[in-house]
């Protein structure tokens, strides 16, 4: 028995600290400036105030969280298309150099993303898309190696004779691909599709080396300008916080079964 | 219907003595043809230019300079690119262990027959979400020496916190807690997927033939966990030497560069800097790194591990 409490005290415990930071946005984004200092920080301030919400949406943030919006369902768009296009082929085609080229795939999996930003950015520099929105998405919509590994471990657990039928019934590859196999594939397209929201949405270092300029801006440099703008107002910056983070809590809690399932089921197959 | 069936061999044979089934022609390449382009352009042509432009003395508005080995021989001599190396380690040291046994814990607590469970998993993939450079703003409050949430909660107890950030002790400390704090539940998705895939035969033999619960962890547990702890360690190594973010919205690099990991030293050095050939060079080095410890541990689980990868 007291080894039951024990345990449900420690997943208690976890529980409040995982929560707890996002607790703390939500309860400063919410305090008026003297409420700041007079109330502990993980206890609410009484009345709750909308002004710095409603301050941060008065200004440019909106446009930001648009951006945002923008770059995050164009590149998950495109990493759908294309990893599904390429983990497909190197799945369930056969084609000369298939092996060899995946390695190749595999390897660029290895090369961190910190010691390709240089390069990337005197490409683009060299090409003219320094500040456009070619040049912040043009590096991560084609697909990532990351996401084609996932995919193509999925396209083949699939059962091989599932294209005979339609093989044999005259349907090319993109039609299997599309009637057959994508059907049978939601769950590590969920995946997919959650891994690539969120680390589109949060990207920061390549946007903030790309862009510069308000057309191009996204919420992650925008919420680093904002600490270099107004120092220490922390009621400001949460409420900042709590606009860049509610849409990403908003997916999670909608997909929440299907993220902790997917990963459990595709993670490691 | 028998019509049909007596044509399905004949097709078949057809098709392999043709050597050209599946579609083995050219659509193949145009599936691949996206991606390739990409993996070309934005990943191997990148490398090259790294290794390329290590050479060269280039400052963005001058003209690139060819300089031999020179910047390498600047390296050698870089105090403080080689500090920059060791924050890293520090940092690494500092997150890896505790993000990872924390994560196992985590999985094999909840990998019991409990209430909730679906609840808790939930709850403990939730810090993995949070945008790194908002969690830097949020944790840079938790940390505020005067209110932040951490030393109000110890002045309760009768402690007073150390300036945490401002401290050179204890930032690169706080800033490795953000990523235990971030990964810790993530992680643990991988290991409970590992811990379901065990046969609960295996356990149940063990425990029969009288191996106490210690001895069944170490014995069957950890090693059928082998392919696990491989993709987890090995993805937050490699994520955890690229640290940037956190940093980024915490220290800057400071106090007295305490924190000052190796990819913000590269960032610095060629954005603040414009020094383009000698980050080219640091970046080399950040990639060298990555490489051999990377190499070093599928050495170190290749002699057990049965991950599969094709």
């Amino acid at each position: 028995m007291t080894k039951r409490i024990l345990l449900y005290a420690a997943l208690a415990a976890g529980a409040l600290i995982s929560v707890f930071p996002y607790l703390l946005v939500v309860l400063t984004a919410l305090k008026t400036q003297a409420q700041l200092s007079s109330t502990p920080p993980w206890l609410p301030g009484w009345p709750p105030t909308t002004d710095n919400l409603a301050k941060m949406l008065g200004g440019d943030f909106p446009r930001y969280v648009l951006n945002t919006a923008l770059m995050t369902a164009l590149l998950t768009a495109g990493q759908l298309v294309f990893t599904t296009f390429a983990a497909y082929a190197f799945a369930r085609l056969r084609f000369k150099g298939r092996e060899i080229l995946f390695w190749l795939y595999v390897a660029t999996m290895m090369v961190p993303s910190a010691v390709t930003m240089i390069p990337l950015f005197l490409i683009m520099r060299e090409l003219d898309l320094v500040n456009t929105w070619y040049g912040l998405l043009a590096p991560y919509i084609l697909g990532t190696p990351y996401g084609i590994f996932l995919m193509r471990q999925f396209f083949k657990s699939l059962p091989s004779g599932l294209e005979e039928a339609a093989r044999i019934d005259g349907a090319g590859s993109m039609t299997i691909l599309l009637r057959v196999l994508l059907p049978l594939c939601r769950p590590a397209l969920g995946t997919l599709a959650i891994i690539t929201v969120i680390s589109s949405w949060n990207s920061f270092l390549w946007p903030l080396i790309i862009t510069s300029g308000d057309d191009t801006r996204v919420i992650t440099v925008a919420i680093a300008t904002l600490k270099d703008g107004i120092g220490v107002d922390y009621h400001l910056m949460m409420a900042g916080s709590l606009i860049a983070l509610a849409p990403m809590v908003a997916v999670f809690i909608f997909f929440q079964k299907h993220i902790v399932r997917s990963v459990v089921l595709t993670g490691l197959k | 219907m028998i019509a049909r069936a007596a044509r399905l061999p004949t097709r078949a044979a057809r098709g392999r003595a043709g050597g050209k089934r599946w579609g083995s022609g050219w659509h193949a390449y145009l599936f691949i043809a996206p991606s390739l382009l990409g993996v070309l352009a934005f990943l191997l042509l990148p490398m090259v230019i790294v290794l390329v432009l290590s050479l060269f003395d280039w400052e963005l508005l001058s003209a690139p300079e060819f300089v031999g080995l020179d910047n390498y021989r600047r390296l050698a001599a870089d105090g403080e690119a080689w500090h920059s190396l060791g924050v890293t380690a520090g940092y690494v040291l500092l997150c890896i262990p505790l993000q990872t046994v924390l994560a196992l814990a985590l999985a094999m607590l909840l990998n019991q027959r409990i209430r909730g469970v679906r609840f808790y998993r939930s709850l403990f993939v939730i810090p993995w979400m949070a945008t790194p450079i908002v969690l830097g703003l949020i944790w840079n409050w938790i940390f505020d020496p005067r209110d932040g949430a951490l030393n109000t909660a110890l002045a309760l107890v009768g402690i007073t916190g150390p300036d945490w950030l401002s401290d050179a002790d204890w930032a690169l400390p706080a800033v490795a807690l953000v990523s235990v704090w971030q990964h810790t539940g993530y992680n643990m998705l991988f290991f409970l997927a590992g811990l379901q895939g065990i046969p609960k035969e295996l356990h149940d033999a063990a425990a029969t033939d009288g191996a106490t619960s210690a001895q069944r962890f170490w014995r069957v547990t950890l090693p059928l966990l082998n392919p696990t702890m491989f993709f987890v360690t090995v993805t937050n190594l490699i994520g955890a030497f690229q640290v940037f973010d956190t940093v980024y919205a915490m220290t800057d690099g400071g106090p007295s560069r305490s924190t000052e990991v190796l990819n913000f030293r590269i960032f610095q050095t060629a954005f603040k800097e414009f020094d383009f050939g000698y980050a080219a060079t640091l970046s080399a080095l950040l990639f060298a790194v990555i490489f051999l410890v990377t190499l070093a541990q599928v050495r170190f689980f290749g002699k057990r591990t049965t991950y599969d990868l094709s």
